[in-house]
């Protein structure tokens, strides 16, 4: 294909803005499925981002279209994973492209996290054709959000196109616009291959198979390649393009969008970022950009069942195959016993990765509250890395502790300026800036704390917004906190795993939260459960879980049985989420109260 | 035709008033339907009775609940009493046992009951305090409650039984006390206690949500627990079963058959029966019962036959609540597992908390065991 007739594209949408149905949509034009193969959401193809309507792994297809000059085109759609875990994969994507689609819904406006990636989109100088959706809702002021546009993008929307996926208006204006505005991509079709892994995943007949945007060069099957960064070499045994399923065409040429696969086995050699280049005379420079993966947030996964520890195992090396951002070790807890240290690029990456376990390996796990990573300096004059609270050295070896901070973008109706300040404050951020986009909404930065990010805040801008308020963030730098270590006793006996690490200023008030919180959590038991918080020996807060004085059925009604039953049934499954910790059974939701009090 | 032991239940599904704590299977308010109920249930007595006397010979026991069976007319119970005794002419040492509530009862009536065979009356008194008896919705005093059995007495019963109820709203020690003070002396030659459980759809459970309802807290619950269960014994009542005490050979053996996996045909709306190792409920809904009745249909909803490890969970958790417990032999008879080898974990687990005792034969509920029955119980779930 001659580069004038190729557009590689992808879109840039917030969750729910209709940025899949607009897929479909285009999928379904140029008929690149036919209608029976037609599933709703095509490229959302893992249960759970159909469930959440999110999209976690990016997934690309190549469309072809004959344009209004009698053209025939190719249409390269990337597709973008949609949320704030993922920002470098939408990075990489967006470098993959000439051109983006702004897909914005027609009623609510641009919020926080298609701001970011616009911005990331104009940093790649990526062509943006504005897209306003859902102009058919009643409430669709397509006017408003159009000034919104320009206002806060300082785009040009005189070209914008108006759409409804849902009903099909605007597909063929979307398809003639991307042909119309996106760049067609340049690139030398002899220079030494330059080619750039956007995405990859793991098929258990071709192994690794790297989603690739050709920057320069060709691919052919048979050639000798390796990859940049991780030095892996292999061989070319498919390379092609998706429709959207992999078809082997046998060659990818500049400018193209497409797969290389060569029997790689370990999707860690395959890395995003990374360019793939000749074996034999490489190109001078890697494409600029790489960066390895580094997990943000940490958590400990544990089975029920100890039993099932190494059942656990086998689902995060399979897990692993096809999530290169997965990292995991084996770890030991006094409460918890055998399970695994599991580090994510994020919150919503780790509800993902644990609720995968649950529902497709049928683990039942406890997993405690998720921490971030702490830098530890000692009074040794070493530095520790810790991401597991029960490993904080003691008091005092530590000259101080670091914490990673991170910038936060938010995004409300002015009217809710004052609670997002004020909860913003109240979790240790420090006022960023201001910046109004139209005459209702406000963008507000805040350089804060990640450990108090992940301890609710979105949740709580939620409901003080009343869901309006929109968050993007991205780790900005490590700073030196007052942070102490809360220990939680029950019965007297320290329980590792409900260890957290709090500012010194909050940790008494936190200590008898949680107190409190796990009084609620823990049921009563055959005896009295003291409950105590502490900083070190010091004993900080105090409650019981009183002793349950009897439990027995009672009256059995001619002979009716089932009844018994149903209850002993209903009390078991209760069960089911607890975990024997020494004598104390403790169900699943207590390892996360931390999460639970504010 | 193989001889067996295996007993009768036969319910009674009208109540002159529903008890506030009371969720079983019975209708205030439909004394309309008694004559009708009661030809339906004759049919049903006499078709299924025989056909199961014919495979088995004569049931050990019958019994009589509810509901309220003595609020049925002295005419009605006369007419259930003849069926009963035509289908299963009386037999020596059977133990034939109607629920009596003491609002409801005379000489008459208890005449009728001597007449057709009864040999046992189960009083349902549950307290000897008027504000509590009012408090709970009972119709009757205590007056009336000692009355009645009494008159039982002198009409020639004699094996009496008696309910009572803890853990009331509004009761104390005290009154509890006085309560068992007066069971005592009427002698009865057993009691059964039950602590009160606030189950839904019962008036309690609606007090309950709206934070209307005082009951004891779960300290003073304990105590009126081991108040009963110490009192009782102590006066020679034997507990044989974690809520029953009877002096010496006087344990219900209907009661015990149900924890004892001896089957048991149920008639009546709502009855449930256990035989030929299933477990069924009759039609609930009066209405439904009568008129399938009416039309020669059996009214009952048949379940699936029962699996091994439900059949084992039930073996074991039903005669947990025994003073007696699991019998090694009869578990490794009916099952052809040793009882070990599918409970060695469960056991020892609850040996170790202090709620099992394991001896020879037996494994049963030491009396912590029995005070915490439910997890002893459900340690012998295998599903």
């Amino acid at each position: 294909m001659q580069n004038k007739n190729i557009r590689n594209f992808s879109i840039i949408a917030h969750i729910d803005h209709g940025k899949s149905t607009i897929a479909d949509r285009l999928i379904e034009y140029t008929g690149t499925l036919s209608e029976r193969q037609m599933e709703a959401q095509v490229l959302d193809n893992m249960d759970l981002e159909r469930e959440r309507g999110i999209t976690i792994k990016a997934q690309t297809v190549r469309l072809d279209y004959q344009g209004k000059d009698g053209e025939t085109y190719q249409l390269n759609l990337i597709d973008t994973p949609g949320h704030v875990d993922f920002t470098y994969e939408v990075s990489r994507s967006l470098a993959a492209c000439e051109g983006a689609l702004l897909v914005v819904d027609a009623a609510q406006g641009v919020e926080a996290q298609t701001l970011a990636n616009v911005y990331m989109a104009l940093e790649n100088d990526l062509e943006i054709v504005p897209v306003i959706n859902k102009i058919d809702l009643p409430s669709a002021d397509p006017d408003r959000v159009r000034e919104e546009i320009e206002n806060t993008i300082g785009l040009d929307t005189s070209n914008a196109v108006l759409a409804s996926a849902k009903t099909g208006i605007g597909i063929e204006e979307i398809l003639d616009a991307i042909v119309e505005y996106i760049p067609a991509p340049e690139g030398d079709e002899n220079a030494p291959l330059q080619a750039l892994i956007f995405d990859s995943y793991f098929d258990s007949y071709k192994g690794v198979i790297a989603h690739v945007r050709v920057k320069q060069g060709h691919i052919r099957k048979g050639m000798k390649l390796r990859m940049m960064a991780t030095g892996k070499e292999f061989e070319v045994t498919d390379v092609g393009c998706f429709k959207p399923q992999p078809v082997d065409v046998g060659r990818l040429d500049v400018g193209e969008v497409g797969f290389v696969a060569g029997s790689l086995k370990d999707v860690r050699d395959v890395r995003v970022g990374d360019t793939i280049t000749f074996a034999d005379h490489p190109a001078a420079n890697p494409l600029p950009g790489y960066r390895g993966v580094t997990p943000m947030v940490y958590c400990g996964l544990y089975p029920v069942e100890s039993s099932d520890y190494d059942n656990l195992k086998d689902a995060l090396e399979k897990m692993q195959i096809n999530d290169a951002a997965l990292v995991f070790e084996p770890e030991t807890s006094a409460a918890l016993g055998f399970g695994f240290r599991c580090g994510f690029l994020g919150l919503l990456h780790m509800d993902v990765i644990q609720e995968r376990l649950e529902r497709e390996y049928h683990l039942r796990l406890i997993t405690t509250a998720p921490s971030v990573i702490y830098r530890v300096y000692k009074t040794d004059g070493t530095m520790v890395e810790v991401s597991n609270p029960s490993e904080l050295p003691p008091q005092t070896e530590i000259e101080h502790i670091e914490e990673p901070y991170v910038k936060a973008t938010v995004i409300v109706p002015n009217d809710f300026v004052g609670a997002v300040m004020e909860i913003s404050q109240d979790k240790r951020g420090e006022f960023k800036g201001m910046d109004y986009l139209d005459t209702n909404r406000v963008m507000i930065t805040y350089h804060i704390p990640l450990n108090e990010i992940i301890f609710d805040y979105f949740d709580r801008l939620k409901s003080a917004t009343r869901g309006y308020a929109s968050l993007d963030y991205e780790l900005a730098d490590y700073q030196q906190s007052k942070l102490v270590k809360v220990d939680i006793l029950l019965n007297g006996d320290p329980v590792d795993a409900l260890s957290t690490i709090v500012h010194k200023d909050r940790a008494a008030n936190r200590g008898r939260q949680l107190a409190a919180k796990l009084k609620e959590i823990i049921p009563q038991q055959m005896f009295e459960i003291p409950i105590q918080a502490a900083i070190g020996s010091k004993v900080i807060a105090r409650e019981n879980v009183r002793a349950r004085r009897k439990d027995v059925l009672a009256k059995c009604y001619g002979g009716d049985i089932s009844r018994k039953r149903k209850l002993l049934e209903k009390q078991k499954e209760g069960k089911k989420r607890m975990k024997a910790v020494g004598s104390v059974e403790v169900p699943q939701e207590a390892f996360m109260a931390i999460l639970k009090i504010d | 035709m193989v001889k067996k032991r295996w007993g009768v239940y036969v319910h009674i599904p009208f109540c002159r008033k529903k008890c506030f704590y009371c969720d079983f299977p019975s209708y205030a308010g439909r004394e309309g339907d008694r004559e009708e109920y009661t030809r339906a249930l004759c049919r049903e007595i006499r078709s299924q009775g025989s056909s199961y006397r014919l495979r088995w010979g004569d049931p050990a026991t019958i019994y009589i609940g509810g509901g309220t069976p003595t609020s049925l007319p002295p005419q009605c119970m006369k007419d259930i009493l003849d069926a009963l005794s035509e289908t299963f002419p009386p037999a020596k040492g059977r133990e034939f046992t109607v629920e009596c509530n003491p609002g409801t009862v005379d000489e008459a009536y208890f005449q009728i009951l001597r007449e057709g065979a009864v040999n046992r009356l189960s009083f349902g008194v549950q307290s000897f305090d008027d504000r509590l008896l009012q408090a709970i919705g009972r119709i009757h005093t205590a007056g009336e409650a000692a009355a009645a059995v009494r008159m039982a007495r002198k009409a020639g019963f004699d094996n009496l039984s008696l309910d009572l109820m803890y853990g009331l709203p509004g009761q104390t020690m005290a009154d509890l006390e006085r309560s068992v003070q007066q069971a005592l002396e009427l002698a009865p030659q057993h009691l059964s206690i039950y602590g009160l459980q606030v189950e839904e759809h019962t008036v309690f459970w609606d007090r309950r949500e709206r934070g209307e309802l005082n009951l004891p807290d779960d300290e003073e619950a304990e105590r009126m627990y081991d108040y009963m269960t110490s009192v009782l014994p102590a006066h020679g009542y034997a507990r044989y079963e974690i809520s029953n005490f009877a002096r010496p050979g006087f344990a219900s053996r209907h009661n015990l058959a149900y924890w004892q996996d001896v089957p048991y045909l149920g008639l009546g709306a709502a009855a449930h029966s256990y035989l030929d190792g299933r477990r069924w409920e009759s039609e609930a809904d009066l209405s439904r019962y009568m008129d399938q009745a009416k039309r020669g249909i059996r009214p009952i909803h048949p379940e699936e036959e029962m699996t091994d490890a439900v059949a084992m969970e039930e073996f074991c958790f039903l005669a947990l609540r025994t003073a007696a417990g699991i019998s090694r032999r009869r578990f490794a008879e009916k099952f052809g597992q040793e009882l070990d080898r599918v409970y060695e974990g469960a056991i020892r687990e609850m040996v170790r908390k202090g709620l099992l005792a394991d001896k020879g034969d037996s494994v049963y509920l030491t009396e912590l065991g029995m005070k915490f029955g439910n997890l002893v119980f459900e340690a012998f779930l295998l599903t």
